[in-house]
């Protein structure tokens, strides 16, 4: 049991490790935080939650139009992104990043980690 | 009787722990167990209550500020609170505290202090930082022992018996006795990875007072605010234009929506600090085009509110219907019948019977503009997530 928390903390401390990796951050499908390595961890349960309807409505958008589900859902905004990837069916997982950060690497790092998570959770 | 202070713990045990037991905070390595003693240590000061609370795993300074981290002001209590330092020693450390257990590693040197302050004091709450601690530095058997003598005493002498144990790997004879013998009361504290459920618990093991309750509680540690109660989600649902973002920001100490429009397009979402409890609120959409996303949210809820605007029976079918999709059948819920303060608004009762609501489901009138009914709904809903009155 706390086994799954160590282990999840280890992945999302990975995560953080990349350059320009400011927060990662475990969600459930449905909207609840599950871990997060985040400074401001006011903002995380609603960040967590905005996150989980995002990916959910895009998934509902593209599969409605038969186009297959999306394979994550990249935000850009004005000073950093933000990523959301599924991991499983149950998870979820967040990334911020600075404007800086190289996304490509960030990607390929955060889809080894949702295939992770999926494995640690199920 | 003397309360823990632990939301919810106090009501579960009966009012708290009556003069003359004992009771154990039993938890697992890793989780935010010490609070718990420090809760009530604190709640006894402010409710008037004398208290000795020994410490074993730091300096009282240490012990000093975490107490000021949860926002709990002793200084103003001191003449009413004795530490006892069972660590200065320890560390050859000079100490400015009153009571000090010479040698920390003979439990002789605490059976000293403690037999003493037992039949000096008036009844009191004495709290062990760190059972374990002792255990460790004096030996098992010794200071079980000790305590079986001290909560002996302390039955006598109507004192309350408080520790704090952390449960290392001790031999399977100390932990058994542990958590059948020795003490009145076992409350046990640990962790849970659940489904998507992450948190810490506490449910009540053993408690020869009252009826043995098997629930347990999902807590979280507040700086400043000590322990609450944690209900990760509730759901607030209904038709559109029925008062749904408007009550969750009326509950809310903050809460966002993503609104356009004037109609929610994504969600609102809120966080309850109230009376013990602290909890997270998911709004939904009303509108039946954002039905996929209603589903989507509406998974691992707690409980569910759903509000209604109560001139509006027309959207009472779409009510019900969204109990469906949210899956909330099954769930404690509660019905807020919204927007009393306009002409024509059905009462709750009349609510109830168009809804044909099973008695035990409570309708709560609200004008939710207002803040009105709010905090009564969500006191009801909590009664019946945590199964109280
Ligand atoms: N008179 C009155 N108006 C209310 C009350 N509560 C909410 N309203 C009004 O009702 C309208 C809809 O409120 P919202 O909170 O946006 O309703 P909603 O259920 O979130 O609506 P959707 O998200 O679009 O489904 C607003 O104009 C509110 O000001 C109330 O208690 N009394
Ligand atoms: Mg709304």
């Amino acid at each position: 049991m706390a086994d799954t928390i160590d282990m999840v903390d280890k992945l999302l401390a990975d995560l953080k490790n990349i350059g320009g990796v400011e927060a990662s951050i475990a969600a459930s499908r449905d909207g609840l935080l599950i871990r997060a390595n985040m400074p401001k961890e006011k903002f995380l349960a609603s960040l967590a939650a905005m996150s989980a309807t995002m990916l959910g409505a895009a998934e509902t958008a593209t599969t409605q139009v038969e186009k297959g589900l999306p394979t994550r859902v990249i935000v850009e905004s004005e000073y950093g992104r933000l990523i959301i990837v599924g991991a499983g069916p149950k998870a979820l997982l967040i990334i911020l990043a600075n404007s800086n950060s190289s996304l490509g690497l960030i990607l390929i790092e955060l889809d080894k980690s949702a295939k992770k998570l999926k494995e640690l959770l199920k | 009787m003397v309360e823990t202070g632990i939301p919810k713990l106090d009501e579960i045990l009966g009012g708290g722990i009556p003069k003359g037991k004992s009771l154990v905070y039993y938890s697992q390595p890793g989780v935010e167990g010490e609070v718990f003693g420090m809760q009530t240590v604190y709640n006894t000061l402010k409710s008037g209550g004398n208290c000795v609370f020994v410490v074993s795993s730091t300096i009282p300074d240490i012990v000093k500020g975490l107490f000021k981290e949860y926002g709990w002001d002793i200084d103003e209590y001191k003449d009413r609170l004795c530490l006892v330092d069972a660590y200065n020693p320890l560390i050859g450390a000079p100490s400015d505290e009153k009571y000090i257990v010479a040698n920390p590693d003979s439990i002789e040197s605490f059976n000293k202090i403690i037999i003493d302050l037992i039949k000096e004091l008036p009844p009191s709450t004495i709290v062990f930082g760190s059972l374990s601690t002792i255990m460790d530095l004096c030996g098992e058997k010794e200071t079980i022992e000790a305590v079986r003598n001290w909560n002996k005493m302390a039955m006598l002498y109507n004192h309350v018996l408080v520790y704090n144990f952390t449960v290392w790997p001790y031999t399977n004879q100390t932990l058994h006795l542990i958590k059948e013998e020795l003490f009145n009361a076992v409350i046990s504290i640990g962790s849970i990875a659940e489904r998507v459920i992450f948190g810490q618990y506490f449910g009540i093991l053993k408690s020869d007072w009252t009826k043995e309750t098997k629930k347990s509680m999902l807590f979280r540690v507040l700086r400043p605010g000590g322990i609450k109660l944690f209900i990760p989600k509730i759901l607030v649902t209904g038709p559109f234009d029925a008062g749904k973002s408007t009550f969750v920001h009326a509950l809310s100490t903050r809460a966002i929506s993503v609104d356009r429009l004037g109609t929610t397009i994504a969600m609102d979402h809120g966080h309850v600090d109230y009376k013990g409890f602290s909890a997270d609120i998911f709004g939904t959409p009303g509108q039946e085009r954002f039905d996929p996303i209603i589903k989507l949210l509406s998974g691992e809820s707690m409980g569910v509110i759903l509000v209604v605007d109560s001139t509006n029976p027309a959207d009472f079918v779409r009510a019900k219907h969204m109990l469906d999709i949210t899956k909330s059948y099954g769930l404690p819920y509660v019905v807020v019948a919204n927007k009393q303060d306009m002409p024509g608004a059905l009462s709750p009762e009349e609510i109830r019977e168009q809804f044909n609501l099973p008695d035990d489901v409570p309708v709560v009138s609200a004008v939710a503009k207002d803040k009105l009914g709010v905090f009564e709904a969500f006191e009801v809903l909590i009664d019946k997530i945590t199964g109280g009155t």
